[in-house]
């Protein structure tokens, strides 16, 4: 039953694992060029092996994000954004240390949470999946975007910044691939060349959050860096597993928010740790502390973007369908072996089946126990003086803005763009979270706003579809009351003061 | 292939390319390092599968180091342009020059704005399935309701390799009963997983597919809503016969068969059948030294005339299908050709 | 519900519905801005030469204008020997030196080795790693 567990096969896994947390660490590159760059290693391997590698690359990939995130406020990966509004504070304030921990030990539970879904439920979810049509899965995007609104310091301007995002995400192509018509738009004469295409996500996410935060150090002259002492490693910010006492219940609700988002095709990674760092914040006792350092914050997004791994497997293994862009490369794998993946993928390859399994359950014990020893290193990045640190990063968001889409020097430029665009946009007190969640949603909120009118020829589809449709518009109302009602009351208690 | 490049990599990292003593001393005409670009931007799809199997099988014969890379379509098609040393190539699909005759924006003519060179395989999979409920079984009851005055909804993309069988679905209705071709409706989707969730959810009767991602919907049991059945697989039969002949998971080659020309028939002309086979070839930069086009066509005879290349190609499903550049530019203009009649006759 | 909330969405002019409707959303909350802002937007050019007046110039600008640099040298260099990276690793060397000896305080020779070491360093190791173990595309 389990012979496949070969010496050959743990050490793939530790080895993937290892290398997928160093991409994600890197700003820019992630886990799925990661998989991308070792599926021809897999040919030789074979499937059980191969995979290994490829599922190590994955959960380490996903995880890494965390770690620029929190020590350098750059997420390392899209899904990783909302662990920079909690975790970068976190570390300016010396708790770096201890919000690495927080994130690890949430990745952690958040990986095997999703395992275990898939591992029970799996062709019973992929059914359920199956019965989000266009309406629904427009009413999952708008429902994370409402979190723009959690997110906003100043309402008006946050949604405005928002819209703006979900604007620029539609320069160039309606994209044909996902069911667009292929024709460009607001492009301005003679920069189709470059535009045609749009922007890519990821130059820009590195640009907002690393570019600008460079410039914004410049024009202040980059006063001299951290020192050691600074970093508090003393009693009071020890980490205890006690942190954790009163987030169970935030834990397992972003572990299944992560898992289920990753099971709708085409939703995409980015949405699950918005959804449930928008969900943690709605739930919390204290919701004004959020993006300001509260750990419940890191707890959720974390927790979220690893519920995606075992939950992407989920239409991949059961519809041949892949639940987000690296699993996606998974087929790849499959198709290498001259394995086909469908509905009958794991009643025919039972093997496999528990191979992967297993994998991922060695890849999320691997990726804790690297991250967890590496911690006390790790943190030390931000004693590293600037001067040195800053020319790094810089050459290494070029690398990344370079290398995601195989060598198109345009997303090296839209890299200086974004970065001007971010430092002029904090002067204009325009937010760049909401902004950024609006780009990054904007372009499936399109298609699937507009392909289901197309379909349906009738606005009131949205309301009367089915049932999920209904409760989806509970939770969005939910959402945009609850953030009302916070901004309101945060309002009136500066007003008091 | 893939091994021999990454043991390079692993045993001798230090030896870089510039160090690294060719393998074959000849003439060479291609540059040692050449990027091939490639009209998808999916490092899973067939495009990328098939041109890393060619250009692993190169980079060994001729001791240079090729790399794909996989930039999108409109991308590809600028680096090359941009590049008339031969250090970029590219390789790509009929989608190339079918985008263009469909019309798609900022698309060219590639075999006037580059140069189309050497056929390398073939991905029989184009396929179209209907719901194992749905009252049309076959391609004659497709038609046949179309002449009857039904409405059949055909999810595709647009665009493309993805359309080609729709028109030449819309074609035949007119060509069967003149007038018909109107009940035959394009559901505008985008990838496989769009397809399927359209038939699902009832908005279109035919989607388009392929045979390496719908056969196992095929296997379901008739009571499970997402069973499907194939219509249609339109690859030419003598493609097909060079399938593997355990086909693809249950269905045998003989099953495919069925449902390809001759046995399953959309007709092109009242007399001839259509057919279409996704091939996959090299583009080059239509001012590069012809003496590169000359160093590949010498190269792939070789590789092929070696017989381990097409291994590897069927065992992933490829057809394989080597027509050197001269051959290759003959039967794809010829092809093309009568895409561009098919198109325009019902447009 | 009837014809009141029916809508028939043209696929050729699709690719307009989404922009044409956020770009109007996108206006109102502009207008609203402005007319709930006008008195800070009114103090504009203070705010700005504020900024101006506060900001590190050379530091700033130096940054802009070498990445401008770097970024503009990479593939004119890198074409002179295509597709090996080397665009990227002989613009990265100066850049990060540069960069590094802009945002330093105390431009001693003594402070400057560290800087020298990481830029004949980091960009090396990062294109072998990313050119030869990875096999990606580098300028």
């Amino acid at each position: 039953m389990f012979e496949f567990i070969t010496p050959l096969f743990c050490l793939l896994i530790v080895a993937g694992t290892f290398a997928g947390i160093v991409f994600g660490a890197i700003p820019g590159l992630t886990a799925t060029m990661a998989v991308a760059v070792c599926l021809p290693l897999t040919y030789p391997l074979g499937l059980e092996n191969g995979l290994a590698l490829l599922l190590g690359l994955y959960v380490g990939g996903i995880s890494g994000g965390l770690v620029p995130a929190i020590l350098l406020g750059i997420p390392g990966t899209p899904s990783s954004i909302t662990t920079t509004f909690d975790g970068f504070p976190m570390a300016t304030a010396g708790e770096g240390e201890k919000a690495l921990r927080i994130g690890i030990v949430s990745s952690l539970v958040g990986g095997l949470v999703s395992l275990a879904i898939l591992f029970l439920f799996a062709p019973t979810l992929a059914d359920f999946a199956i019965e989000f049509s266009y309406v629904e899965k427009f009413l999952i995007i708008f429902f994370a975007l409402t979190v723009m609104a959690a997110l906003s310091k100043d309402l008006l301007l946050g949604i405005f910044s928002g819209m703006l995002g979900i604007f620029i995400s539609l320069i160039g192509q309606y994209d044909i691939n996902n069911g667009g018509n292929g024709h460009i738009r607001l492009v301005p004469d003679g920069w189709d060349y470059y535009l045609d295409t749009g922007f890519s996500l990821l130059p820009v996410l590195i640009g907002l959050f690393g570019l600008t935060a460079i410039l914004e150090q410049a024009e202040i002259g980059v006063p001299k860096g951290h020192s050691r002492e600074d970093l508090k490693v003393g009693s009071e910010s020890t980490f205890s597993f006690g942190i954790f006492r009163n987030q169970i219940g935030n834990l397992m609700r972003s572990s299944c928010i992560g898992t289920f988002v990753g099971i709708l095709p085409g939703v995409g990674g980015s949405a699950a740790s918005l959804l449930a760092y928008s969900n943690a914040k709605s739930f919390s006792r204290h919701p004004e502390t959020f993006g300001k350092g509260e750990p419940a914050g890191i707890v959720a997004s974390e927790a979220g973007n690893n519920g995606l791994t075992g939950g992407a497997l989920v239409p991949l293994l059961s519809l041949g369908i892949p639940g987000d862009s690296t699993t996606a490369i998974l087929i790849g794998a499959f198709t290498l072996q001259g394995i086909q993946v469908g509905p009958l993928f794991i009643g025919n390859n039972p093997d496999t089946w528990s191979a992967m399994i297993v994998a991922m359950l060695i890849a999320n014990i691997a990726m804790f126990l690297l991250m967890y020893l590496a911690i006390r290193h790790l943190a030390l990045v931000v004693t590293v003086p600037k001067h040195i640190l800053f020319p790094v990063i810089l050459m290494m968001c070029v690398v990344g803005a370079y290398t995601i889409n195989y060598g198109i020097i345009f997303d090296v430029w839209t890299l200086l763009i974004f970065g001007l665009f971010g430092w002029l946009a904090v002067k204009l007190r325009l937010e760049v979270a909401p902004f950024i969640i609006g780009f990054i949603l904007g372009p499936s909120a399109e298609i699937y706003f507009v392909k289901s009118l197309e379909s349906f020829g009738d606005v009131s589809i949205f309301f009367t579809k089915s049932w999920i449709a209904c409760v989806l518009w509970l939770l969005i109302i939910a959402s945009l009351a609850g953030s009302l009602y916070f901004s309101r009351r945060a309002k009136s208690e500066t007003a008091g003061e | 292939m893939s091994i021999t490049r990454r043991n390079l990599i692993v045993t001798g990292a230090a030896a870089t390319a510039a160090l690294a003593a060719p393998r074959i001393a000849r003439a060479q005409a291609l540059p040692r390092n050449v990027r091939l670009v490639i009209g998808s931007s999916s490092t899973g799809g067939d495009t990328y599968q098939n041109s890393a199997i060619v250009a692993d099988a190169l980079s060994e014969h001729l001791g240079i180091n090729m790399r794909v890379d996989a930039v999108g379509a409109s991308e590809a098609f600028r680096a090359l342009g941009r590049d008339s040393r031969g250090t970029t190539l590219m390789m790509f699909h009929d989608q190339s020059y079918l985008q263009q005759l469909y019309g798609v924006e900022g698309s060219e003519d590639p075999f006037a704005a580059y140069t189309v060179g050497q056929t390398v395989a073939i991905n029989p999979g184009n396929a179209y399935l209907v719901a194992k409920s749905s009252p049309y079984q076959t391609m004659e009851d497709v038609l046949a309701a179309a002449a009857n005055g039904e409405r059949i909804r055909v999810a595709i993309q647009p665009g493309g390799v993805s359309e080609i069988g729709f028109s030449a679905m819309v074609n035949a209705a007119k060509v069967r009963a003149p007038g018909s071709e109107a009940n035959i409706v394009a559901v505008n989707t985008g990838d496989q997983a769009d397809k399927n969730q359209a038939m699902w959810d009832g908005l279109a009767d035919v989607i388009n597919g392929s045979i390496q991602a719908n056969e196992q919907f095929t296997q379901l049991p008739d009571d499970d809503q997402r069973a499907m059945r194939f219509v249609w697989i339109t690859a030419r039969p003598e493609t097909l016969q060079q399938a593997p002949a355990e086909g693809m998971g249950n269905t045998t080659r003989d099953d495919l068969l069925r449902y390809a020309s001759p046995q399953t028939s959309v007709t092109l002309d009242g007399s001839q059948d259509f057919t279409f086979d996704k091939e996959f070839f090299f583009l080059y930069n239509s001012e590069m030294d012809t003496a590169i086009i000359d160093q590949v066509d010498a190269a792939l005879t070789e590789i092929y005339a070696a017989g381990a290349i097409q291994e590897r190609q069927l065992g992933s499903f490829f057809i394989p299908n080597f027509l050197n550049f001269a051959d290759a530019q003959a039967h794809l203009t010829a092809k093309r050709d009568t895409y561009a009649e098919v198109i325009a006759e019902i447009s | 519900m009837g014809s009141l909330t029916q809508v028939t969405i043209d696929f050729d002019t699709s690719h307009l519905v989404f922009p044409i409707i956020i770009g109007t959303v996108l206006g109102l909350l502009g207008l609203a801005i402005l007319i709930r802002d006008r008195a800070s937007i009114a103090a504009a050019p203070g705010y700005w030469r504020h900024i101006w007046q506060e900001m590190d110039k050379v530091r700033f600008f130096g940054t802009i204008v070498l990445t401008l640099a770097y970024f503009g040298a990479m593939v004119p260099v890198g074409n002179i020997w295509p597709n090996t990276g080397m665009g990227f690793l002989i613009c990265s060397v100066p850049y990060v030196f540069a960069v590094g000896v802009l945002y330093l305080h105390d431009r001693r020779p003594r402070n400057l080795w560290p800087i020298a070491l990481l830029a004949v360093i980091a960009p090396p190791l990062s294109w072998w790693l990313f050119s030869y173990v990875f096999f990606l595309a580098l300028p």
